[in-house]
């Protein structure tokens, strides 16, 4: 392969040259002149497909049945779990606990380790240590801190200590025990738990920033916030997108944190298609049930991730 | 990111990070406490005469290797033909193989179950391996062409014009440049498998295959819960994925310099 | 760029290849429906494998051990599995044909339900009747053997009993503060008003973990008017029927008085609960007859330091009957079920050894007194009362006459606790005391939801 001499310049040549005979209609370049991607791609499709989607039809299969599981004459019912589903209120808590969840812990997630990835890129001392701190949530098993952030939002507990001794004790709360103040916390516990991802794909996203574009925008004048949000934020749109997919599909799935935390309750007030999937497949042995809520969850979770997707390739 | 060239901006960086940093690190004190309470650092002795630790350590290191290796593997096959190969109805294989990420692990336990057993891979590493790597595939796949995607064209047609085939580019331009978003993928499929405690539960049956996850399980009793060993046995368990974190860092910075190959 | 001449007959192979696989890997997972039934092999040597979410890996140990001084052939594994795993992982291993020898199995609707899993599980009636002979039923305890059975069949054989009804108090703090254990409504809110002024907390609950709530609300309910709870859970008596409502109100006013602890709804029993009462900082919990196990030296010396607490210092756990809040002077009432037992798996190939194991530790004077010498759980075989001079309680003289009086107390009680409930009726039951405890319900309304949810259950929600 040739060296490109300085960079930019030398690959504008190519392209207009390239350009002229091959392009489009859509401006990308047709199908011939590319290698065939199939056999790239087919390893891990089948692979993938191969394992999982067995076990999607088996569930569809299931939601169609009224089965504990376990004895050998499940009960035909056709669509009636999928009836069952929608008129249930729980179901509906679920969605809209979901979409809460998803605005908030995608928001603040993204926000946090957009800014922690755009500091640590910058000369700060420590960043090691400050890396270590923020990602170790990610790595704790949630059953284990569970108990440890119920001590900590507890009538009596540390986060209620801190408050009263900086002063804002009229805000105390036993967090848990109120149906208002439940949801928020499992989100705030989440964001501690995930922000570390989002942190490290801003900052591998962040290192294909050409830190020439960088340089030329600082001695234009433009300070730090201004670089931030002209030239990092669009330049990492891919990853905002990819991860805004992978939060619609999480905070539908969302399991272990509600659950291990506060069961889901009080009173439903954290119930999350996860955990009453979980809930009804296990303890409840209500299988097929469980089923047609997955399969509802999956439907979801496409169309969700969807939105976003398709937002992405448009403006591609 | 951020200039630095002034003290006072220096400052301003390092408080503000700081403080952002607090309420992560709260919590982590809050599980340290708790695992040096009571016994003190007799939980941790009590965690490792339960004489299993080595064991399972290895079986864990064992399932997540494997997990690893297929998941980079097979990622960076897709998403080099995903994002820079000519694939008919790309987005339609795309989608079907983002559509397995949806289902909760809850769910596929018993049709796997029946699969591991009609392929004799029941209380096999491979039975815990594979459904774990099929789950991470397209979630790394969407990371990874979406990386991918950001690497110039030029930078293919350019080899292409050299005569280059699409293996060599794959080896040559592929490889090297995903440094940083193959140590993300690393990283994280490494945490998922190393903290997976329902497919070991399910699939592997004696205690010679037992992952590290297993290991609070033996202070936890139907009437009797001793936090304070669980939380120790947690911390053990979360030391090898933050050294792996840690040694990975030096792929991120690689990315860096990485740019200067064009 | 030079196309292959096969390249696109290649294009179109692949596909189809793949789906071929994927065929191929459904059609192998799905073939092969039923398995062949186990065998039965030796009964006295084999190695065996044992599935269960109790005991403790420390005292399965111990069981194991006694056993092979008796049969030194019959090797043991047991594995633990956690108590939410539990379900999880037995389904699909029992499906198969690799799941254990020997597993659980309780009464009610939870882990190891006796109804989910009875019919991959051995009858045992022939195996009882040679250990007991023909009047097997009358020695051993009653609640043990009526919830094993399912159409019929002997499920399994119950290992030990749980009850509930009792509270436990911290003997220490009480006599600190010189306050005798309540043992009315009253005087149960004037004691916490005291530890509250002393910043002790007084009574600690996991409002959180319902199945801990069905405790003490059929405790409540019991003492309104015995008989009334379990007429309910079979359907003879509506959940709407006055002595439910008062119970619930009476729970209710738990929470306003004070009784109960700020933020109670966010707690769970174990370990938030079960922690609290341990080191120290809380009085009073609501346990049941496992709780036994905490006036050891030993176990409650271990309790108190897997709390949390550096130098633990024992106190001394008593239980008490559960005060008569209700005024109408009926106290006392023990509720329990068989807390687990012991099945055989159809499918096993080692059916003989398995029957060995699951007898000894059911039926055997050796196995039951191990169990009731762990003072977790009190033994089925009757008669069989711990082996007091080889335990060491915290205080004996204060404690010992309470606990022989209650395990004989309990043998004798048959008002089941989760036997009879199935799990949907038992989220019924949760909910209402959760939406009477933060307010969104009134007794009345929650009564009335309950009857709702149970009248669209199968048999009113009851089950056995």
């Amino acid at each position: 392969m040739s060296s490109a001499g300085t960079g930019t310049t030398v690959s504008r040549t190519r392209q207009s040259e390239t350009a002229a005979g091959h392009l489009g209609p859509k401006g990308r370049r047709r199908g011939p002149r590319r290698p065939p991607g199939l056999p790239w791609i087919l390893p891990a499709f089948v692979f993938v497909v191969g394992l999982i989607y067995y076990c999607i039809g088996y569930t569809g299969y299931i939601s169609t049945l009224n089965w504990d599981g376990v004895s050998p004459n499940p009960k035909h019912v056709g669509f009636a779990n999928y009836t069952q589903a929608f008129h249930d209120p729980v179901f509906w808590d679920t969605i809209r606990h979901t979409v809460i969840f998803f605005i908030v812990t995608f928001t603040v997630q993204t926000a946090l380790g957009f800014t922690f990835a755009a500091l640590l890129h910058s000369k700060v001392k420590l960043p090691n240590l400050y890396k270590v701190i923020i990602f170790i949530p990610v790595v704790l098993a949630p059953a284990t801190m569970a108990p440890i952030f119920r001590q900590i939002f507890s009538a009596n507990g540390q986060f209620n200590a801190i408050l009263s001794d900086i002063g804002l004790g009229s805000l105390a709360h036993p967090w848990l025990a109120q149906s208002s103040t439940a949801l928020p916390v499992i989100m705030a516990i989440t964001v501690w738990e995930w922000t570390g991802v989002t942190f490290i794909l801003y900052f591998a996203a962040m290192t294909q920033i050409d830190k020439e574009i960088l340089e030329a925008a600082r001695i234009d004048g433009a300070n730090g916030v201004k670089v931030l949000t002209r030239i990092v934020w669009p330049n990492v749109r891919g990853t905002t997108i990819a991860l805004a997919m992978l939060s619609v599909i999480g905070a539908l799935k969302t399991f272990d944190v509600p659950y291990l935390v506060s069961l889901g309750g009080p009173n439903y007030a954290t119930e999350f298609l996860g955990t009453l999937i979980y809930r009804v497949s296990i303890p409840q042995a209500e299988v097929g049930y469980g089923a047609a809520l997955s399969i509802l969850l999956l439907i979801l979770s496409l169309v969700g991730a969807l939105a976003f997707g398709l937002r992405g390739t448009r403006r591609n | 990111m951020f200039e630095t060239r002034r003290l006072s901006s220096k400052v301003i960086l390092q408080v503000i990070l700081t403080i952002m940093v607090l309420p992560f690190l709260f919590p982590l004190i809050a599980m340290v406490q708790e695992s040096l309470s009571g016994q003190g650092w007799g939980n941790y002795k009590a965690v490792w005469a339960t004489g299993v630790v080595p064991r399972f350590f290895l079986n864990s290191t064992i399932i997540a290797l494997g997990v690893i290796i297929i998941v980079y593997c097979l990622t960076m096959l897709a998403a080099f033909g995903f994002s820079k190969l000519h694939v008919r109805w790309k987005e339609v294989f795309f989608w079907m193989m983002l559509a397995a990420l949806t289902m909760p692990e809850v769910v596929l336990l018993t049709p796997l179950f029946s699969t591991a057993v009609h392929l004799g891979l029941y209380n096999t590493y491979a039975s815990v391996m594979l459904p774990l790597a099929a789950l991470q595939i397209p979630f790394a796949v969407l990371l990874t062409r979406n990386f991918v995607n950001s690497i110039p064209d030029e930078l293919f047609d350019a080899a292409r014009v050299d005569g280059a085939n699409a293996a060599l580019i794959f080896w040559k331009i592929i490889v090297p440049l995903t440094r940083p978003i193959a140590a993300a993928i690393i990283i994280l499929t490494l945490i998922a498998a190393w903290n997976d405690y329902l497919l070991p539960l399910v699939f592997l049956q004696t205690p010679s295959t037992q992952t590290i996850t297993l290991l609070p399980s033996f202070f936890v009793s139907e009437f009797s819960d001793d936090q304070t060993k669980v939380v120790a046995s947690a911390v053990i368990t979360a030391i090898p994925e933050v050294i792996a974190y840690l040694c990975l860092q030096r792929l991120f910075e690689r990315g860096l310099t990485a740019g200067a190959l064009k | 760029m030079r196309k292959s001449p096969n390249a696109g007959r290649r294009r179109r192979v692949i596909p189809a290849i793949s789906v071929l696989g994927f065929l191929v890997l459904l059609l192998t997972a799905c073939a092969g429906g039923s398995s062949p039934g186990g065998s039965k092999g030796s009964a006295t040597s084999a190695n065996l494998t044992w599935w269960g979410w109790t005991p403790s890996v420390q005292v399965a140990q111990q069981y194991i051990k006694a056993f092979n001084r008796k049969y030194p052939d019959i090797h043991i594994t047991y594995k633990m599995l956690t108590i939410a795993g539990y379900n999880a992982a037995l389904r699909p291993a029992l499906a198969s044909t690799v799941g254990p020898d020997v597993f659980d199995v309780a009464p009610g609707g939870a882990n190891g339900s006796v109804e989910t899993y009875g019919p991959d599980a051995v009858d045992l009636t022939s195996a009882v009747q040679k250990a007991l002979g023909s009047d097997w039923k009358s020695k051993l305890s009653p609640i043990g053997v009526s919830s094993m059975i399912l159409n019929g069949k002997l499920v399994g054989l119950s290992v030990g009993a749980v009850y509930s009804g009792t509270v436990w108090i911290n003997k220490n703090l009480f006599d600190q503060y010189h306050l005798t254990p309540p043992t009315t409504l009253e005087q149960w809110a004037s004691d916490c008003a005291t530890f509250k002024a002393h910043n002790v907390g007084c009574f600690v609950q996991g409002v959180g973990q319902t199945a801990f709530n069905e405790d003490t609300l059929q405790a409540i309910s019991d003492n309104v008017k015995p008989g009334v709870w379990a007429k309910a859970i079979q359907g003879q008596v509506p959940w709407t029927d006055p002595t439910i409502v008062k119970a619930l109100t009476i729970w209710k006013q738990m929470f306003t008085d004070g009784i109960m602890e700020k933020g109670a709804l966010g707690v769970q029993q174990y370990p938030d609960a079960n922690n609290d009462f341990l080191s120290g900082k809380y009085a009073m919990v609501m346990m049941g007859t496992w709780y036994m196990q905490n006036t050891t030296t030993a176990g409650m010396s271990a309790g108190i330091s897997g709390a949390g607490v550096s130098s633990p210092k024992n106190f001394t756990a008593i239980p008490i009957l559960f005060p008569d809040v209700a005024g109408t002077g009926t106290t006392g009432a023990l509720y329990g079920d068989s807390d687990y037992g012991i099945a055989v798996n159809t499918k096993s190939s080692h059916q003989a050894a398995a029957v060995t194991f699951a007898t000894w530790l059911g039926t055997s004077t050796a196995g039951q007194q191990q169990v009731a010498d762990a003072l977790d759980d009190i033994a089925a075989l009757k008669g069989v009362q711990p082996n007091w001079p080889t335990i060491s309680l915290v205080q004996s003289g204060a404690q010992q006459p309470v606990l022989s009086k209650l395990i004989s107390g309990a043998v004798t009680s048959d008002e089941p606790r989760l036997a009879t409930v199935s799990p949907d009726l038992q989220l019924a039951i949760g909910s209402a005391t959760t939406t009477v405890a933060s307010g969104s319900a009134t007794p009345a309304q929650a009564a009335a939801a309950l009857q709702a949810a149970a009248a669209k259950l199968p048999n009113h929600g009851a089950v056995g």
